[in-house]
């Protein structure tokens, strides 16, 4: 007897442990990891306290204004807000605005994209092309895009060039060493077994390097997407007669608070909409992962 | 070892003013035979295995395979890396085919038969179309392997590619490693730090000094064990032997140089 007992110490001390005193809720477990320090709680979880924090800041701004906390000027209810967001959208124009605002983050991000994707991969591949860019890009990279806008309109005068431009200026910049850079972390090993299978330099960028950066790519092109919209709305600030900036800045000059968060608004959802969209398709385009 | 298929003449390297092989380098390596590098990280014994690849070129000397100079990487000469060593965007058996990719000889049913029979030769049929972060990172090395026989290589140049696997995949790789060369008779350079993974599975050790590598021996293992490696011979009295005695050698290696 003792010697069975001998061979199975853990089962043995686990009977002794003492049951716990209350019994475990369904669920419980998830909400415990909530509060511990770099616990591991269920998607679920997750969910439900992002969309009851949400609602609770809302609720809590809607009160204030409700009880005249705050003066409507300053910060109008939300509500109100959602309410001139709604009438803003069925029977203003503000989806036609949005619509134009979309155009142009869309044909000034393809342009950067289209320069930024092969001359970053150029830089990291060939150094004398990394050589000879990298101090431009690095020094346009640092001037602020505000700081250009007079410069722009000399240039370009105030049509859709200047907005274009100015967008573009933001991000082609940035995108470039972006995309470098994720040409630089494509593994060394998997160009050199590449070459050892036989494929020549050119083949060895196309079917191995690019294919195997195209992740990071795709997220890396989600970002300066993202940056494209701030650099919008100062765009459509200065010199425009249409778009959500142009929106905004026009109610600002009457102080209609509600329609600057409803023009606002409209931004953030066009932002996360776009930014799901994308994460979707990373997603499934890249399953392996 | 009158065959000379493999042949280091005089070969030395130097990464700028830093010496990396001296000095000068000979050695001759027959027609399937199973060479093993043994020595220290960072001892240059990659760098030498690179330098049959193409992937460094020697500062001096010359390196031959078949009796012509070795120039830029190529096809016949194929390189299995300890990570990153299968295309992860690629299933297991697309990895396979990506080895024939460049090959024009072959017809597409050609290609297909090929990828299936080295498949299953290296045991991976029944993953042919999992992807790489789905399977083990011993079947990843098996997928590297089946790609570069896949693709023809004559000789096969291994940079410690069992590194980063435990102990037991690591021990039935090396069965199989061994078993595959073998089989489908390949020219294998092979380098470890590993002294029990060099005595298991190699014809020759070649082993190195600290850096600049240069050789301090060589064991003739197959005169010891003789070609046929079984999972058993590592519980023989023999393989202990041998392994210890090795050990000591490197040890003191290790001890004697900078």
């Amino acid at each position: 007897m003792s010697k069975e007992a001998a061979l199975h110490p853990i089962e043995q001390s686990a009977e002794k442990t003492p049951e716990p005193t209350r019994p475990i809720e369904p669920g419980e477990s998830d909400l415990n990891a909530l509060f511990t320090l770099r616990g591991k709680p269920s998607r679920r979880a997750e969910a439900l306290v992002a969309v009851v924090a949400c609602i609770l800041v809302f609720v809590a701004w809607e009160i204030a204004a409700r009880l005249r906390l705050t003066n409507p000027i300053f910060l109008p209810a939300p509500s109100t807000v959602a309410a001139t967001f709604w009438r803003m959208s069925t029977e203003g124009d503000l989806l036609l605005h949005a619509g134009i605002s979309t155009l142009r983050v869309w044909a000034a991000f393809l342009i950067s994209a289209a320069m930024a994707i092969p001359i970053g991969i150029l830089m990291s591949s060939y150094r004398v092309v990394g050589a000879a860019l990298e101090p431009i890009v690095d020094f346009i990279r640092y001037l602020p895009v505000p700081a250009l806008v007079p410069l722009s309109i000399i240039w370009f005068g105030v049509g859709e060039e200047t907005k274009i431009f100015l967008l573009w200026l933001g991000t082609f910049f940035q995108l470039v060493l972006l995309v470098a850079d994720d040409m630089r972390r494509v593994p060394h090993e998997y160009i050199e077994t590449a070459l050892t299978l036989g494929a020549k330099p050119r083949q060895v960028l196309s079917d191995v390097a690019i294919r195997a950066m195209l992740p990071n790519l795709v997220d890396s092109l989600r970002i300066t997407l993202g940056w494209c919209w701030t650099y919008l709305i100062i765009a459509e600030i200065v010199a425009a007669q249409s778009g959500i900036g142009f929106v905004i800045w026009t109610a600002r000059r009457y102080m209609k608070t509600p329609e600057v968060m409803a023009g606002v608004i409209a931004i953030g959802i066009i932002g996360l909409v776009t930014d799901q969209l994308l994460r979707q398709l990373h997603r499934r385009a890249f399953r392996y992962l | 070892m009158s065959e000379g298929y493999l042949t280091f003449d005089r070969v030395t390297k130097a990464f700028g003013p830093l010496p990396v092989v001296e000095p000068p380098f000979d050695l001759t390596v027959d027609r399937n035979e199973f060479v093993v590098f043994l020595g220290p990280s960072g001892c240059g014994k990659s760098t030498l295995l690179r330098m049959i690849g193409g992937l460094e070129t020697p500062t001096s000397g010359e390196i031959r395979l078949d009796k012509a100079a070795v120039g830029p990487p190529d096809r016949r000469r194929g390189m299995v890396f300890q990570s990153y060593s299968s295309f992860p965007w690629l299933t297991v058996a697309g990895n396979v085919l990506f080895g024939m990719r460049y090959r024009d000889d072959l017809s597409t049913a050609e290609k297909r038969d090929r990828a299936r029979h080295y498949l299953t030769l290296v045991g991976l049929a029944d993953f042919a179309d999992s992807y790489p972060n789905r399977v083990s990172g011993g079947m990843r090395q098996r997928v590297a392997i089946a790609r570069t026989l896949a693709a023809g290589s004559d000789v096969l140049l291994m940079d410690e590619p069992f590194g980063a696997l435990d102990a037991q995949r690591r021990e039935s790789l090396q069965v199989e490693l061994r078993r595959v060369q073998q089989t489908d008779a390949k020219t294998v350079v092979f380098v470890t730090h590993d002294v029990e993974e060099a005595v298991f599975l190699a014809d020759r050790i070649i082993v190195f000094s600290q850096r600049p590598a240069r050789i301090v021996s060589e064991v003739d293992v197959n005169a010891i064990f003789g070609p046929d490696r079984p999972l058993s011979l590592r519980d023989e009295e023999r393989f202990f032997r041998t392994k210890t005695e090795l050990l000591r050698l490197v040890r003191r290696t290790a001890g004697s140089e900078p």
